[in-house]
């Protein structure tokens, strides 16, 4: 398995709107996807994950609803608003055009410049 | 759409705040408790799994608490708490919370009183129809541009007019009487009358009431799009001369006097003599293009029945008639009108070369008064005045709160090394500032609406009624409160911030130790705030000089020598009727000076057509009959005016004016007109200087003189012998002796306004209801002015210039005084704080207690004593521009400069006193020990 990197600053928000993209999910159910997608190369802090949802939810990207866990639990789901989805496709076009970018810089050799 | 979702969450955090919390910490114990039931599936004991999911969680408080902020929990909650703290720290000091909160509550009525003014003259459109359009029209002559038009010109720019879609006149007002109204007679006495020290003349209350009434052209109202809230309103039918004669009442005296009966519309009402049909009611309130509400409206074809005007001078081109007005046609700008309107002009004066220079001016009228080029100078000073008065409230809070700050730098320092951030300090610095504020605005609200009532109710009315005052409405409405509110939430950001940032600026290590200032280390002194206090004390003071001269001045106008007397005579006025005849008037004043002469305690009764200091006053041109008259280059008539009045012969014994030499007229000589006059002791000195003046002939007036009065007819006489000279008086003016006056003989063909005086050997006051009773007893339904003559001073407009003008420039003064002296004691105390160490050192190295408070006034005394040399300089120049109102008081006064000079020294320096005591008592152990 390889060594767990850390998350990138500003990444954790765009995680979290795919995350939920997939379907409705609550809190912990989040980290297990994101580490489930990841296949646990990410770390994430999770005492950062709360403040991350309640932002997201604060600007009217996913929206919340009490609802019951898989294990007859009372849990709080978060899914994806409309404003969410077209939020994460200007994100992941931004995250797209950016890894680009540097891959172009760090892939430039000597003869090219 | 965020916005609203953001504003969504607020309001729920701030509604349902548990209910937050609860299910914040039910989602985070979902979360652990999940995690943990997780680590038990993989074969962790329980226990340990609870411990480690809460390890791998990390900081549960930390995390709830950035989640609060993530929802701008926290900052609510901040807010919440801040303004508690705020609310707790001006409840700890209500001491500087009242001053803070009165300084800003006066700057800003202030600024209300004076926005709300210049917003109802400036601002407000009419309440008419198509305000922008309403243009008014006016005649230039001699350089000035704002005079009427004489009827028939109207008449032609009306019917010639292609720029204008209508054209009406209003052509001024008068009092009429009426005795058919038996409504309560209540007397308009204003309040502010006690306040000015003074009393005005009543009516006597007697069967008829005296109404204001104007006159319009038939399509005024249609030009306005005015509706009626009774009846109808005019049309252009009963302006025709000839036609019914018709009225319309206000809807403010239908409801106050007539109780809205409807049944008045259509009802018969006579106006001195002549019965007039009440067609409708205006609605409360209508002005029109007035500029305070009339009791009745009438048609313009009624003044010569009403005795306002003749035919003949309603026809003559030569004799100004009113205003027009007009409104502009669709697609017309103003100037066009005016190059219309000036062709017309041109065409008149071809058509009519006798007549005045007729230029014509268009101005629009849609605001109450436009402001003139040169009425902008005044109204920028005062609208600069009043702003000056605000930023000096808020320099002086300001610097208030930077004395505050000063005592609370400690406070702060142990905040800061705490942990606290400084932009949560700085807005809890702000929030405290914007309280005072906003208490301010609530209490300056009130405080502009009393000025308002104040200024424009009770003064205007209080101000003799042919000076034409003005009564606007200013009822205060939501905008004015918006702006009140503004201003005072502004000025809390504004002067908050300064001490604030400068709190802040604070270094937590000498905060703690308080060493903010060293031994000798000069002081950030501000210059500004220097310069404040030179302009504060320097503008209260010429304020509370002139106000002084001006006081003293009036004050010396009630007990000034006038060369008559006046203390035991009482003033009656009759007021006539259009219809009474000469000799009806005459038979009248006889029967009244019989039955008055009988009264015990009456000592004499006189007639004369006017009564010295109370108005009415009349002039006629004079010269020696046999010199040449003086003429200028046109040849028009140039001899000088005299004032005259004509009298019965006992006239001067009544009065106390004493003859100097010659005689006064006999009773024949009244009875026939004889060619005799009486004239004043300044008269004889100006035409005849070192020669005995009996015997000489004066030429009166001229052949075709203009009547001052319909009804009346000017004083001709080509030769008149002068028979007795009598001292000088003051009749005209009380700021000076009359220059040239002369008493004619009084006859029954010239009873118009008739006034009779009264000599007693008791009070005159206390003679005013038994003569009450004598002329009721004559004659039920006239109306006369009763008031001892000693009251008739109020009539004379230098007088009241001076009175009111003093009076208000005392409050603005008193309130700069105030203003200023708060500067003072923020300075001071500011600078007590900051020097408490180096007083400390002084006092243990044997400081007296004097030096110490000497050292702390010195460098409030340098600015203070500069502003009062400026003002001074100042309150030098402005008393002379005023000093023909102060009725011979030296415009230089010792007591004005020197005594009030004294007087804002002392109080300045007590102010400063009050928080240099504080130094005085530094204990030197106690400051050296912060060390």
């Amino acid at each position: 398995m390889d060594k767990q990197m850390e998350l990138l600053q500003g990444t954790l928000d765009m995680l979290i709107l795919k995350a939920v993209s997939l379907g409705p999910l609550h809190g912990y159910g989040i980290l297990l996807r994101i580490q489930q997608i990841s296949k646990d190369r990410l770390e994430i802090q999770q005492g950062s994950l709360y403040p991350a949802l309640y932002r997201l939810e604060h600007q009217g990207w996913i929206a919340s609803e009490w609802g019951e866990s898989e294990n007859k639990r009372k849990a709080k789901y978060y899914r994806l608003t409309a404003a969410g989805r077209r939020k994460l496709q200007t994100e992941a076009e931004k995250w797209n055009r950016m890894a680009d970018l540097i891959e172009g810089i760090l892939g430039t050799t000597a003869e090219e410049v | 759409m965020t916005m609203w979702s953001r504003l969504r969450s607020w309001l729920r955090v701030l509604l349902q705040r548990s209910r937050v919390e609860k299910e914040m910490d039910a989602e985070l114990r979902f979360h652990i408790e999940a995690f943990a039931e997780d680590l038990v599936r993989s074969g962790v004991p329980r226990k340990e799994a609870l411990r480690r999911a809460r390890i791998e969680f990390g900081g549960i408080e930390r995390a709830k608490e950035e989640c609060r902020e993530a929802r701008g929990i926290s900052f609510v909650d901040g807010l919440l708490q801040d303004l508690r703290f705020g609310l707790r720290m001006l409840h700890k000091s209500p001491g500087f919370t009242a001053t803070a909160v009165l300084a800003l509550a006066l700057g800003i009525g202030a600024n209300t009183t004076v926005f709300t003014v210049f917003d109802a003259v400036a601002l407000r459109p009419r309440a008419v129809k198509d305000p922008d359009r309403l243009v008014g029209v006016y005649r230039t002559a001699e350089g000035k541009d704002r005079r009427a038009f004489s009827y028939p010109d109207y008449i032609y720019y009306r019917d010639h007019t292609t720029t204008l879609s209508d054209v009406a006149m209003w052509s001024g007002g008068t009092n009429v009487t009426t005795p058919d109204l038996s409504v309560a007679n209540k007397e308009n006495v204003p309040r502010v009358a006690g306040a000015l020290g003074f009393q005005l003349p009543q009516f006597l209350k007697v069967g008829v009431q005296r109404l204001t009434c104007v006159f319009v052209s038939g399509n005024y109202f249609q030009l306005l799009g005015a509706r009626p809230a009774a009846g109808r309103l005019f049309l252009p039918e009963d302006d025709q001369s000839g036609a019914p004669p018709v009225v319309v009442l206000s809807g403010n005296f239908w409801q106050s006097q007539l109780h809205s009966n409807p049944g008045v519309v259509g009802s018969v009402i006579h106006l001195d003599r002549v019965a007039f049909t009440i067609v409708g009611v205006t609605p409360v309130d209508y002005l029109g293009t007035l500029s305070r509400v009339p009791v009745l409206w009438a048609p313009i074809a009624a003044r010569p029945p009403l005795g306002d005007a003749t035919r003949e001078s309603l026809e003559n081109r030569n004799v100004p008639a009113g205003i027009v007005y007009g409104h502009l046609k669709a697609g017309i700008a103003l100037p066009d009108a005016q190059e219309e309107l000036k062709v017309l002009a041109e065409q008149l004066r071809a058509g009519y070369p006798d007549e005045r220079n007729n230029g014509v001016r268009v101005i629009s009228e849609r605001t109450f008064g436009s402001i003139d080029s040169e009425a902008w100078p005044v109204v920028a000073a005062t609208m600069g005045a009043v702003t000056l008065l605000l930023l000096i409230a808020c320099a002086n809070v300001a610097s208030l709160l930077l004395a505050r700050a000063a005592t609370r730098r400690r406070e702060i320092g142990v905040r800061l090394s705490l942990g606290a951030g400084r932009r949560r300090l700085l807005q809890q610095l702000l929030i405290e500032s914007t309280l005072i504020a906003l208490l301010a605005g609530a209490v300056g609200l009130p405080f502009a609406w009393w000025t308002l009532h104040l200024l424009v109710v009770e003064i205007a009315s209080a101000v003799p009624s042919y000076w034409g005052a003005i009564a606007l409405q200013v009822t205060p409405d939501i905008r004015i409160f918006g702006y009140t509110l503004l201003i005072s939430l502004l000025t809390g950001v504004a002067f908050g911030l300064t001490p604030a940032l400068q709190a802040l600026r604070v270094d937590v290590n000498s905060a703690l130790k308080d060493s903010g200032s060293m031994l000798g280390q000069r002081l950030s002194k501000s210059r500004l705030r220097d310069l404040l206090i030179v302009v504060q004390v320097a503008a209260c003071l010429v304020l509370l000089i002139n106000s002084t001269l001006l006081l003293r001045g009036s004050q010396r106008a009630l007990r000034i020598d006038t060369g008559f007397d006046s203390k035991q005579v009482v003033h009656l006025k009759m007021l006539p009727m259009v219809g009474d005849s000469q000799a009806r008037l005459s038979d009248l004043n006889r029967q009244l000076i019989e039955e008055i002469g009988s009264l015990p305690g009456v000592t004499a009764v006189t007639q004369a057509s006017r009564a010295p200091i109370s108005g009415g006053n009349r002039f006629a041109p004079v010269w020696p009959a046999t010199e040449e008259p003086p003429v200028n280059d046109a040849g028009e008539d140039k001899r000088p005016a005299a004032g005259y009045s004509y009298v019965l012969p006992n006239y001067f014994e009544t009065l106390g004016i004493a003859i100097a030499r010659g005689r006064s007229f006999t009773v024949q000589e009244a009875e026939t007109e004889a060619p005799v006059v009486i004239i004043s002791e300044a008269t004889a000195r100006r035409f005849w200087p070192g020669q005995d003046p009996i015997g000489k002939r004066l030429v009166i007036g001229s052949v075709k003189g203009p009547a001052p009065n319909p009804g009346e007819t000017a004083p001709f006489s080509p030769s008149s012998e002068v028979i007795g000279v009598v001292r000088d008086v003051r009749s005209l003016f009380l700021n000076r002796v009359d220059q040239l006056y002369l008493y004619l003989p009084l006859s029954q063909a010239r009873q118009w306004a008739s006034t009779l005086l009264v000599r007693t050997s008791e009070r005159a006051s206390s003679l005013l209801l038994t003569l009450g009773g004598v002329v009721r007893r004559v004659d039920p339904n006239l109306p006369v002015v009763l008031a001892p003559l000693d009251w008739m001073v109020s009539s004379d407009p230098y007088f009241v210039i001076s009175r009111i003008g003093g009076i208000l420039s005392s409050i603005v003064g008193t309130l700069g005084l105030f203003l200023a002296c708060l500067g003072v004691y923020g300075m001071v105390g500011y600078s007590v704080v900051e020097r408490t160490h180096e007083i400390g050192i002084r006092t243990a190295l044997g400081a007296q207690r004097q030096q110490v408070l000497r050292l702390v006034l010195r460098e409030s005394a340098q600015p203070m004593l500069f502003g009062t040399v400026i003002g001074i300089a100042v309150s030098a120049a402005t008393a002379r521009l005023i000093s023909a109102i102060l009725f011979g008081l030296n415009p230089m006064d010792a007591i004005s400069f020197a005594g009030v000079s004294l007087l804002l020294i002392a109080v300045a320096l007590f102010a400063g006193w009050l928080p240099a005591r504080r130094a005085m008592r530094v204990d030197p152990m106690v400051a050296l020990r912060y060390e």
